[in-house]
């Protein structure tokens, strides 16, 4: 049964990896691929955009965590994802709490009601 | 206005009031995950204070990491997709004893009265050989699941209880976000929903648009005709009267 479900991938700073990673996330497959990214000052967008679009191609994994501030630097990406699996849930950091305007589901759901439908 | 075009909009009114619920039960459960992230975070960070800066950091992170916890993913005929998470419990079986048995027989190498005087060369005469022991401790377990370890113990043997509270509450947030998977796939399959019934109502607004006022008015008309002609044919029956 343990092996029919999907894993939750994170992408956050630190302190969020290491939370969920605690709450028992975590996991390095037999390639030693790991299913977070901790990103730092240095990491380059490529590098975070690289790595979303590999948890998006997985198929083991069914919820993807990512900081807003990071959603952000590759909002293309996420508004490009269309499919229902993986879900991509945006969550806040330390330094950056949540603003639901950002949410990328949100923000579709809130396109629903322009004045043009009303007319 | 059509019986079609009012059907269309008590249809779309009635999505368009699940559709808000279900918005709100998203906010709802968005500002309880929100509220519980911080409350891990600042035991995190009572717990980074407590042990030291560096040692609660991604530097302590294990070699072997299992998931303890998955999500089961089922997509609904209507389209949503429901996310239940599953956590993987601890191995409790035979095998995971012995081997915690095996562990605290290699512990304690000198059980008992220790002989104090003795050479230093007669003790390693009596002793075993040395690879015996090696080989017991480098057997790997002979288990087809592999090993599982609590994450908390990366950061040591005994953390303190601010990291145990950091913990519980990262635990709670990860069953919380596959609820908030689920309702964010019912959000945006409801505005599927709506966004059809919103096209059925523009189709059926057109057609009344299209149709001339006149012949949508004629079969109530042509039936007070009838009703009317019926009447007539009523009075001509009629016996004549007295006069």
């Amino acid at each position: 049964m343990a092996g029919r479900g999907k894993l939750i991938a994170v992408i956050g700073d630190e302190d969020t990896c290491t939370g969920f990673l605690l709450g028992g996330v975590g996991e390095l497959n037999k390639n030693r691929k790991p299913n977070f990214l901790v990103v730092e000052k240095d990491t380059s967008i490529t590098e975070i955009e690289e790595t979303f679009k590999s948890f998006l191609t997985r198929d083991d994994i069914g919820i993807i965590l990512i900081n807003q501030f990071i959603a952000e630097m590759i909002r293309h990406a996420i508004d490009a994802h269309m499919q229902s699996i993986p879900a991509v849930l945006e969550i806040p950091s330390k330094e950056h709490p949540y603003d639901a305007s950002k949410d990328s589901i949100l923000r579709r759901a809130k396109g629903m009601f322009s004045a043009e439908d009303f007319r | 206005m059509g019986v079609e075009m009012n059907e269309a909009s008590l249809r779309l009114d009635e999505c368009v009031l699940r559709f808000m619920d279900q918005l709100e039960l998203l906010e709802e459960k968005r500002e309880r995950l929100n509220s519980l992230i911080e409350q891990g975070w600042f035991s995190m960070s009572k717990a980074r204070y407590s042990m030291g800066n560096k040692q609660v950091s991604a530097l302590q992170y294990g070699n072997e990491i299992e998931p303890r916890v998955r999500v089961n993913v089922r997509t609904l005929p209507n389209g949503e997709t429901e996310f239940d998470t599953e956590r993987v419990e601890l191995l409790k079986s035979e095998d995971s004893e012995k081997d915690l048995k095996r562990v605290e027989d290699i512990g304690p190498k000198e059980e008992g009265v220790r002989r104090r005087g003795v050479t230093k060369e007669e003790v390693a005469k009596e002793q075993p050989p040395p690879q015996t022991l090696i080989s017991k401790e480098t057997i790997p377990p002979s288990r087809g699941v592999p090993q599982q370890q609590d994450p908390l113990k990366w950061f040591g043997i005994l953390v303190p209880q601010s990291l145990k509270l950091a913990q519980v509450s990262f635990k709670k947030v990860v069953e919380l976000s596959a609820e908030v998977a689920t309702l964010q796939s019912t959000v945006l399959a409801t505005r599927a929903d709506l966004q059809a019934l919103m096209a059925d109502k523009r189709a059926a607004a057109a057609l009344q648009e299209k149709t001339p006022p006149g012949l949508m008015d004629r079969p109530a008309d042509s039936q007070t005709d009838t009703g009317l002609l019926n009447a007539r044919q009523a009075d001509d029956n009629i016996p004549p009267s007295d006069s």
